[in-house]
């Protein structure tokens, strides 16, 4: 019977409380198989999933569910040296190199590992005279693996997954999600990481087009693919930005403006009880990612941590995330965000924070927050 | 809401969608059918040609009915397109359906020259002979532009032409022109011209290429074998016979006196020293340079009340206006550009307030980012 075969990552790592990662994950991939026909099994380490339909469409989106490092397709026969004789005995007339690689998960099997091998080979050999056996760099392998459910798995090769732990296993964030590159990024990679997601966004209507708030809608259904829904917070900057331009000096106004976005995403992160906030920045990228930009808009946040993932990555390596997670198309449809409506000449590079303080006292922030609050839109974001 | 964005698309006349209704349903069939009922359908297209022509003010030629303009445009390009060191001059001022095109050819390696334009907004004729030669195989230059109000003087450009370049053919897109103002093809000397539905209270899909000699016209599309071979494709007869009801409809030089008083009065109002105002021959569409502001930042905080549109509605995904840049204005200057554009139907009064809200929204925007 075909069956595949899943492996679970890190959780290995994980002492008494490993069933409560393990059941989550179960849960996760039962969530993102929604729809599909199939039998899930849990066996010592490993996952198996049988009696399917649909092979690729199952493939394709158990590869997104975090947690899970590889799964390989596999045949599933009984744990017995006579099975496996005949399974192997169908073997005919291969030609190139070959081994074969048992393990055995069930220590009680009569043949040690070796030693079945080394049965296995030699029936495939007298099949196929053409073949030779190769340890080092074989054409063919054949790969064993003996459960204690009291079957065997017959596979050649594994299919990567992306690997972390189970998505909401390690709580709740929030992403500020701008419509870039790098933001959605963050989140992915947060995500991997058992983080669940909401998303705030903040737009600039009128100075922002409504395409710009779509495009961030379309990358929170990106996300989707992997983190299943995203609860999207839209709150609207435009009398912050407004209010900032007014009465600041213009090279503080990216400054002061991330400062009321870092207190607004840690508002919504407590009423929505999410443990931390999530940013796409990476150091030295531009003016406001700066470590004295960092300390300055950090410093309003209170209690809870804000995790960067992107920050020691180069452009490039935040790009070719992107790409393989598919938001990258739709992060550099040119519109305008907020961040570059009332863009300064010269933003501040080193904002000293004493001054940053000095600026802003000339507003009202608190109003100015609530201004803002009170536009608040959610959107949810499904699959 | 008062819609003044006439240029990027109007309503349906109401006798435009009964009759799209009638030919959608009850006179459905498919032309190029056996039977009486499709032969019947047949003819009222091929009457609809003759109307359309008359209306052009074509002695000589054919009407090959396209899915708009910018087919009707790309078919005229393309289709005139002959192997060898040929040469194809267009204005700088064209519809993108136009320029991407001419910029299509000359990646492909095709000769290919540009008529600038003057400040004014219409194509530099002074200097058209520059861009001629005998070689010439292709002229294509708007009637009325969609950028401004300006309108190309044709019958001189024909003239130029026919002098120095015995092989070319001349196109004009008179998309904003059509039953606008008046004009007869005869009369400017033209061998093709593209006219669109939706400009005038047809259906959007629907367009139109005249020919003088379909003889000089490759096709394009291969297929059926439909209007001439030159266009195949089962006719959109839907769109076609609601386009002729709604040009039908419009008595040109009557609505051209009308909105010439809409435009003056709007004008009248909005004029101020912090905005430029480029108007031209066709009172249809009038250009303000707003000072200090975003022209789309401005779109968006009329949108309620007044709808206007920034530069083209065609060319609005892409950062600046092209056309107003090969004017000679800055990109400061063309960040702030609105585009009014009227509809005959409309009343001074309706114009007058929605110019009053554009200035009123005008300085607010400016107020708040100065």
């Amino acid at each position: 019977m075909k069956a595949i075969l899943i492996r679970m990552g890190e959780l290995f790592l994980k002492g008494g409380n490993r069933y409560i990662f393990e059941n989550m994950l179960v849960s996760n991939i039962r969530k993102k198989l929604e729809g599909l026909s199939y039998k899930l099994e849990k066996t010592q380490g490993r996952l198996v999933i049988n009696n399917y339909e649909n092979e690729d469409e199952l493939i394709e989106r158990l590869t997104k569910v975090f947690g899970l490092v590889s799964i390989s397709k596999a045949e599933e026969i009984d744990a017995t040296v006579e099975s496996l004789e005949e399974f192997f005995g169908r073997y005919k007339n291969l030609e190139g190199s070959f081994k074969v690689e048992v393990k055995r998960g069930d220590k009680r099997f009569k043949l040690d590992s070796m030693q079945l091998a080394k049965r296995l080979g030699e029936i495939i050999l007298e099949n196929s005279p053409k073949l030779v056996v190769d340890l080092y760099s074989p054409q063919i392998v054949f790969k064993v693996d003996i459960r204690q459910n009291g079957k065997a798995y017959v596979f050649d090769g594994n299919i990567s997954c992306c690997g972390g732990l189970p998505l909401g296993s390690a709580g709740g964030g929030l992403l500020l999600l701008s419509g870039g590159i790098d933001s959605p990024v963050a989140g992915f990679l947060m995500a991997k990481r058992g983080l669940k997601l909401e998303a705030l966004h903040f737009h600039s209507y009128p100075y922002t087009s409504p395409e710009a708030k779509q495009k961030v809608l379309t990358l929170a259904k990106k996300l989707c693919a992997y983190v299943d829904s995203v609860k999207v917070h839209c709150i609207s900057f435009t009398k912050v930005q407004e209010a900032i331009h007014a009465n600041c000096s213009p090279e503080f106004m990216i400054t002061i403006m991330r400062r009321i976005m870092m207190r607004i995403a840690e508002t919504i992160a407590k009423r929505e009880n999410l443990g931390c906030i999530v940013t796409g920045e990476s150091l030295g990228q531009v003016a406001s990612q700066t470590m004295q930009s960092m300390t300055v808009t950090q410093n309003v946040v209170d209690l809870l941590p804000v995790f960067r993932p992107c920050i020691a990555m180069d452009k490039e390596e935040i790009i070719k995330i992107a790409k393989d997670i598919d938001t990258f198309e739709t992060s550099i449809l040119p519109y305008e965000d907020c961040c570059t409506v009332f863009l300064p000449k010269n933003p501040v590079i080193k904002p000293k924070l004493e001054k940053t303080e000095a600026e802003e006292s000339r507003l009202n922030v608190q109003e100015l927050i609530d201004q803002a609050m009170a536009t608040e839109e959610v959107i949810e974001i499904k699959k | 809401m008062i819609y003044l964005d006439n240029a990027a698309t109007t309503k349906m006349s109401e006798n435009a969608l009964k009759t799209y209704n009638d030919y959608a349903s009850a006179n459905f069939f498919n032309p190029s059918a056996p039977y009486k009922q499709a032969f019947k359908v047949a003819m009222e297209i091929d009457d609809a040609r003759q109307q359309l022509k008359k209306m052009l003010g074509a002695k000589k030629g054919d009407i090959i009915f396209t899915s708009g303009a910018t087919e009707a445009n790309n078919l005229a390009i393309k289709g005139s397109e002959r192997e060898g060191n040929w040469e194809y001059v267009f204005s700088m001022g064209e519809h993108p359906s136009v320029m991407e095109t001419a910029k299509a050819m000359q990646r492909e390696g095709k000769n290919v020259f540009f008529i600038p334009l003057k400040k004014s907004g219409e194509a530099n004729l002074d200097e058209l002979e520059k861009y001629l030669s005998p070689k010439t195989r292709f002229v294509s230059c708007m009637l009325a532009s969609n950028i401004t109000g300006a309108v190309n003087d044709i019958k001189l450009l024909s003239s130029i032409v026919r002098k120095h370049c015995p092989h070319a053919v001349i196109h004009v897109d008179a998309v904003q022109a059509f039953k606008k103002i008046e004009f007869s093809v005869d009369d400017l000397d033209i061998d093709l011209l593209s006219i669109s539905g939706h400009k005038f209270h047809g259906p959007k899909g629907c367009g139109a290429l005249y020919v003088k000699n379909k003889a000089s016209l490759k096709n394009i599309v291969y297929g059926g074998g439909q209007e001439y071979g030159i266009r195949s494709g089962t006719e959109n007869v839907a769109g076609i016979m609601s386009m002729l009801a709604a040009a039908n409809e419009i008595d040109t030089a009557k609505n051209f006196e009308h909105v010439l008083k809409l435009k003056k009065a709007f004008i009248d109002v909005i004029q101020s020293n912090s905005v430029k105002v480029i108007e031209g021959k066709n009172p249809y569409i009038v250009m303000l340079l707003f000072d200090g502001v975003n022209g789309e930042t401005l779109v968006r905080m009329l949108e309620d009340e007044v709808i206007v549109a920034k530069g083209s509605a065609c060319s609005s995904k892409k950062a600046g206006n092209y056309v107003l840049e090969n004017m000679g204005y800055s990109r400061d200057q063309v960040k702030g550009a609105v585009r009014v554009s009227f509809s005959a139907d409309q009343t001074q009064a309706e114009v007058i307030k929605a110019a009053k809200m554009i200035k009123a929204k005008y300085l607010e925007l400016y107020e708040r980012t100065k």
